[in-house]
């Protein structure tokens, strides 16, 4: 079966600084692949070339479509979501209304159909409505009830994090792109992040590819692993041949490994 | 030809005015992300205090001492005194709105301008005051060069706009305080948080590029135009600010080709276009330029981290 | 494990103490027990009720303007607090509606085309036409500032809306009236015939604007409300979450243009005249004054702006109307500032004494220094006539003054507690001299100078405008 997300020799440069060199990586549909690699390796522009904020050479297919070159809403809409690794919520809108507003390239509704509530209007709001509940109860109680009217701004920045993916998952994509979810977490709430995103392919099918820090919850979640370093991928295989593998120790921890093996 | 050269040589005069002008907006911009609409007034008020220093000292006709230490004179204490407005209108009136929306230091600024552009006409009346440089200064010695009259105080002018951008730049890169610029306009929390004095750095900000509108508006009197009235301010603010945007605002480079640069487009334009479009024709030049880089020439785009 | 912040009470503290407990606020939990509808159903009634209270018609003319500039407050709404664009040029729109209704329903087309009776379309057909006319140019607006962020957009919007202003004043006025402008424009058919009044027109633009604000709000509730507002908050999440960005900023150019241009003509079928000096710059900022002292962001906020903006600036063309507005507003600060009751109490009375005092002082020095009399005329002239300290030639005296009191109020914002309200004391009286000895007798000017006093002090006082909620932003 093809893979669900399949990246061709991408290749991206700013200037002189090659970004992302190469790239074959793929997806396929309902396995967590997590991506991994020191900073500056190019993990996040990776996303960035997937979801279109930057064209790559080399050449992206989603479900066999190529999307290089198109714009990010187009892309989204196609069924790739994405968080960002520092939030980038609506702050000044309300949780619910965060959320509602990701569903707008699912709905088609015109201002002059809103404005005189004819029936696509109507049915399309209750659509997005219940999406919307929908897609916050996943996350049980911490987004529910009163949360729906708060400001973003309130939120707590655990509840932020959720918000953010909730917010992917309203877009109605089948792929989710996490940017570092656990960032800034305590150990409890990591564990909590871990065990979500199972539930995010196991209760709702979705196919994600993680980018993250914390080996804990890569274990904890991974099919597979990819390791990137300066924009090249070293390596890709289960957590264990990864973590083992001594470009990717060189990587992290630098020369010398027979330090290490003491 | 010798209109080409005459229309070059005016347009580098205007534009020196501006530039002036154009580099206290654009320092202000950079370190407080504000378009002070109120700037050009500041520049109005030096044109005024110029005016009254030539006043103070017997008039036009009677001067009671030397040409030139007048001039000293009046440049001196324009800086100063609309260096000082320029910190107690930020003291005032924009500090209170440091963290509010971007919008509302806009409305004030528009307040500010309403209110110095009336009590300089409350005080002293509507009535365009003549700095009559002809009387005191010899105009007629001017350098002639194939024909084109370059007037005394048009080299002065330039002269001075030269001297002090080359300050101002000097300032900027090469001082304790200019580094605290930079730092504060690239990032206010950070640089509070490394132990910059932010308020006195965006003070000092505001008087030196207030002093420089002063000056500016001292040498409008002097040679520009002769005419100072309270709404001078207005167009010769909108046209600097024109040229700050033009050449990137934050970047005081950019400032200052971009003041020479919209001081060229004006004499052109009124030199080999009609007069009456002279202005049109120069938001027009703006128009073009912003589309073929939205940023300015020597802007950057806000940097994002995605 | 126990999800923290269960309690709801709890958890909304925080947007409760950033609310605060001012009569604003309580006025804003009593609005917001009932229902928009009903909020709106009140303000069509209040409106209606004024038209028939029988108000002369200058009371109607202030009335009229007050409704065109909410409607202008509430399309810039659109523009600049929904979808956080900056449009300088937005009085330029409100100009193509003018201009484009009196070429339509005058002979002035004919004079464009050069032919003589010109197109005299009746309102029904030239409006929309106006209307659709200018949402195209928004749209052309808004494709070319795509290209531009921020502030580069303000600017080449400013420009836009100056160039318009100046093509319209410039242009050969065989074409579009110069200087002078169109005249002799026909009215609106109503319904019984044409319009003819200016209270006909106010119920017109009522209308307009209830419809306008009812709408607005559903538009707002809906997806493309959302949209905008999402693009104001943050325009590259909202790329990356299906928002079409460049569209939605294009669609809120268009409508803030068409709602512009509505009030456009409505105004010109009014004025039954258009000149270019209804259109410039001064315009624009009243009406970005209205949007942000009443809140930008809100429909509600927008109106009130709308309506206090020419209501004060109304009072402020009338010096006695300008007296009263000047000394309410500084016992309203005093009242708003100084805590508790007593000692606002000890304040007034300290102010009384000193002002008697200083004039009794003065007046056994130099009997000329208090023989002028009170700018003021009317009850307020009278009662302070034996308090103010009025020279005979109170000019140079008023305005050596002026600059001392504005330096006073410089300097106090920098004072703290005690000293900050003992210096308040002579500060208000001189004040009051001031306004007597020169401020009144020159009300223009004046007028002017209190309008940008007036913007200075609200921003500082509540950048987020009167009904406003504060905003969280990234830079």
């Amino acid at each position: 079966m093809a893979p669900l997300l399949e990246l061709d020799k991408v290749s991206l440069a700013f200037g002189g600084l090659r970004a992302l060199h190469e790239l074959d990586i793929h997806v396929d549909e309902h396995e967590i692949v997590s991506v991994i690699g020191p900073n500056g390796a190019g993990k996040t522009t990776l996303f960035n070339v997937i979801t279109g904020i930057y064209h790559p050479g080399g050449d992206i297919r989603f479900d066999g479509k190529s999307i290089v070159g198109r714009a990010p809403n187009r892309i989204t809409q196609l069924g790739i979501a994405r968080t960002f690794q520092s939030l980038r919520l609506f702050l000044n809108m309300t949780v619910k209304e965060n959320v509602k507003a990701a569903t707008y390239g699912s709905t088609h509704a015109t201002p002059i159909e809103s404005i005189l509530r004819l029936p696509r209007a109507r049915r399309e709001e209750r659509e997005v409505n219940a999406r919307a509940e929908d897609v916050l109860g996943f996350f049980g109680q911490r987004l529910q009830g009163y949360r729906f009217d708060q400001p973003a701004y309130v939120l707590s920045y655990a509840n932020r994090r959720r918000l953010e993916i909730a917010r992917a998952m309203a877009t109605g994509a089948r792929m989710l792109l996490l940017d570092e979810p656990a960032a800034g977490m305590n150990p409890n709430e990591t564990h909590e992040i871990t065990e979500l995103i199972g539930r995010l392919r196991d209760e709702r099918g979705y196919t994600i590819l993680v980018i993250e820090h914390d080996m804990h919850v890569v274990e904890g979640i991974s099919d597979r692993v990819v390791a990137l370093d300066h924009g090249e991928k070293l390596t890709e295989g289960t957590f264990h041949e990864v973590a083992n593998h001594p470009g990717v120790i060189e990587a992290y921890l630098g020369r010398n490994p027979e330090v290490l093996q003491k | 030809m010798q209109i080409l050269l005459q229309t070059i040589v005016n347009g580098l005069t205007a534009g020196s005015v501006y530039a002036l002008i154009a580099l206290g907006y654009t320092m202000v911009y950079g370190v407080l992300k504000l378009l002070n609409f109120a700037h050009g007034d500041l520049f109005m008020v030096g044109a005024f205090i110029g005016y009254f220093a030539i006043g103070w000292f017997g008039g036009p006709t009677a001067l009671s001492i030397p040409v030139w230490v007048l001039i000293v004179f009046m440049f001196a204490v324009a800086s100063f005194g609309v260096g000082a407005l320029g910190v107690a209108i930020e003291r005032f009136a924009y500090r209170p709105l440091r963290n509010a929306p971007r919008i509302a230091p806009l409305i004030t600024a528009l307040g500010v301008s309403f209110v110095l552009e009336n009590s300089v006409l409350l005080l002293f009346g509507g009535l365009p005051r003549s700095y009559d440089s002809t009387a005191f200064i010899p105009f007629s010695l001017s350098i002639h060069i194939d024909s084109v009259s370059i007037g005394i105080i048009q080299i002065l002018t330039l002269v001075l706009s030269v001297l002090l951008m080359v300050g101002l730049l000097f300032l900027v890169n090469r001082t304790i305080l200019g580094k605290s610029m930079r730092a504060v306009a690239s990032d206010r929390e950070a640089a509070e948080m490394l132990g910059i004095d932010v308020n006195r750095t965006i003070s000092m900000t505001f008087l030196i590029g207030s002093a420089l509108a002063g000056s500016a508006g001292v040498m409008y009197g002097l040679g520009y135009a002769n005419q100072v009235s309270n709404v001078i301010g207005f167009l010769a603010g909108l046209k600097a600010f024109t040229a700050a945007v033009v050449g990137g605002i934050g970047s005081i480079p950019g400032a200052m080709i971009g003041g020479l640069f919209i001081g060229l487009c004006e004499s052109f334009s009124l030199s080999y276009v009609s007069s009456e479009y002279g202005d049109l024709m120069v938001f027009g030049i703006l128009i073009a330029v912003m589309l073929i880089r939205p940023t300015g020439l020597f802007g950057q785009a806000p940097l994002q981290k995605v | 494990m126990s999800p923290i912040g269960v309690d709801e009470w709890v958890a909304r503290s925080g947007e409760r103490h950033d609310r605060g407990s001012g009569p604003l606020e309580s006025l804003r939990r009593l609005g917001d027990r009932v229902g928009w509808w009903q909020r709106l159903a009140v303000l069509a009634l209040v409106g209606f009720l004024f038209g028939h209270i029988g108000a002369n018609g200058f009371q109607q003319t202030v009335a009229f303007n007050a409704v065109i500039y909410a409607i202008l407050a509430v399309g810039l709404n659109i523009v600049v607090g929904w979808a956080g664009l900056l449009d300088l040029g937005y009085v330029a729109f409100y100009g193509i509606g003018a201009y484009g209704f009196a070429l339509l329903s005058s002979s002035a087309f004919g004079n464009l085309m050069q032919q003589t009776g010109g197109v005299q379309l009746p309102a029904y057909a030239s409006i929309p036409i106006v209307l659709v006319f200018a949402g195209l140019v928004g749209l052309a607006i808004g494709l070319v500032s795509l290209r531009l962020g921020g502030d580069y957009l303000a600017i080449v919007t400013l420009f836009f809306g100056i160039a318009f202003a100046e093509v319209v004043n410039n242009v050969d006025p065989a074409h579009l009236g110069g200087p002078d402008g169109i005249t002799s424009l026909n009215p609106i058919q109503g319904l019984g015939g044409a319009i003819g009044s200016t209270i006909g027109y106010y119920y017109l633009a009522l209308i307009v604007l209830i419809a306008l604000m009812a709408g607005l709000h559903l538009l707002d509730a809906s997806r493309t409300g959302r949209a905008w507002r999402a693009v104001r908050d943050d325009p590259l999440a909202a790329q990356v979450m299906t928002i079409p960005v460049n569209a939605v900023k294009v669609m809120a150019f268009s409508f803030g243009a068409i709602v512009a241009a509505l009030a456009g003509a409505i105004f010109a079928a009014q004025q039954t005249n258009v000149f270019p000096t209804n259109f410039q710059s001064p315009v624009l900022i009243l009406i970005y004054a209205c949007l942000v002292l009443g809140g930008v962001g809100s429909i509600a906020g927008a109106v009130l702006g709308g309506v206090l903006v020419t209501v004060v600036q109304q009072m402020l063309a009338s010096p006695t109307d300008a007296g009263y507005l000047f000394y309410g507003l500084i016992i309203l600060a005093l009242i708003i500032r100084v805590r508790p009751w007593r000692l606002l109490g000890a304040m007034l009375a300290a102010i009384v004494a000193f002002g008697f005092a200083a004039r009794a002082i003065v007046g056994a020095i130099s009997h000329s220094a208090i023989a002028g009399s009170t700018g003021s005329v009317g009850w307020i002239g009278s009662a302070l006539r034996h308090y103010v300290i009025v020279p005979a030639n109170p000019m140079s005296y008023g305005n050596v003054l002026y600059v001392l009191l504005i330096c006073a109020l410089v300097g106090i914002v920098r004072l703290k507690g005690i000293w900050r309200l003992i210096a308040t004391v002579p500060t208000v009286y001189f004040g009051a001299c001031c306004w007597e000895a020169r401020l009144s007798v020159d009300p223009a000017i004046t007028a002017q100078i209190m309008i940008g006093a007036i913007l200075i002090v609200m921003m500082a006082v509540r950048p987020e405008g009167l009904l406003g909620a504060r905003r969280v932003e990234i830079i």
